[in-house]
């Protein structure tokens, strides 16, 4: 079973089982500092791991994350970025690919 | 998918992520009931690091919190998990709530109300690793171990 808010990529992949809930990424458990949120996400989670009857099953939670959906709109929107921004976006981007390289270099010695 | 591409080839890479992709979905139904199952729960959260900065509420993404092995955790315990070591929507949303991202707390209440049978004796942490032979030869074998060790009925993969 896997809870998740990337519907194509986790689609893509195809796993057995996935509750997806239609969230900015990082509140694939439900929304913070509502726990009922948090425990009807993992109740859909358990009950559909009773009920899916084959692979791939996708079960969209009902909750939705706020009336406005400009969160929609603004993902990894390059509507607006300058070209300076994009050069600073790729910079920032470089450095932590390669903090993240280097931490990965100790943890998996070739 | 294809925002995310659009967006990493705006800013000059020309090589666009490769996202995993089956078309054969294994599928095993349920062989006792969730009220009987002891359910383990997996992250892609990261455990703290007292040396890699910021990994609290809206800490910038941080590649120095960053794991690369399947690891382990006392479920009985509230440890800190972080995902400043990922790309989550850091315009709407902060990582303030642990809950949001990995629902033990939920867990936990799940077993007390009697809707699962038990929570396993530990939690489970997997890598987003950004090479699939490692996930799906290493990490995959590892984290199996331990579900099995644990007699895990029913896994929960909560990924951020």
């Amino acid at each position: 079973m896997v809870l998740g808010s990337a519907k194509d990529i986790v689609e893509h992949c195809g796993v057995p089982r996935f509750v997806f809930s239609d969230f900015p990424l990082g509140n694939s458990a439900g929304k913070p500092n509502d726990p009922e949120s948090q425990l009807d996400t993992l109740g859909l989670a358990l009950d559909t791991l009773e009920t899916a009857q084959s692979p791939a099953t996708t079960v969209q939670s009902p909750q939705t994350w706020s009336k406005d959906v400009k969160w929609k709109a603004d993902f990894y929107s390059i509507a607006n970025l300058s070209a300076a921004e994009l050069a600073k976006r790729r910079a920032e981007f470089d450095q932590i690919k390669t903090i993240g390289q280097g931490v990965r270099d100790q943890t998996m010695p070739t | 998918m294809q925002r995310m591409r659009d967006y990493y080839l705006a800013l000059g890479y020309n090589n666009p992520y490769q996202w995993a992709h089956f078309s054969d979905v294994p599928f095993q139904p349920l062989s006792k009931p969730v009220t009987k199952s002891r359910v383990g729960l997996v992250t892609t959260a990261a455990p703290f690091k007292p040396e890699a900065g910021d990994q609290g509420p809206g800490a910038p993404y941080n590649a120095a919190a960053k794991f690369y092995r399947v690891y382990a955790g006392d479920a009985s315990k509230d440890d800190f998990l972080g995902i400043s070591h990922v790309s989550y929507d850091r315009d709407y949303t902060t990582a303030e709530d642990i809950g949001s991202y990995f629902p033990l707390g939920a867990l936990r209440k799940t077993q007390a109300q009697g809707i699962i049978g038990e929570v396993s004796p530990r939690y489970y942490g997997l890598p987003t690793n950004r090479s699939q032979d490692t996930t799906k030869h290493q990490d995959c074998p590892d984290l199996l171990a331990m579900l099995q060790d644990d007699e895990v009925d029913l896994a929960i993969l909560v990924a951020n």
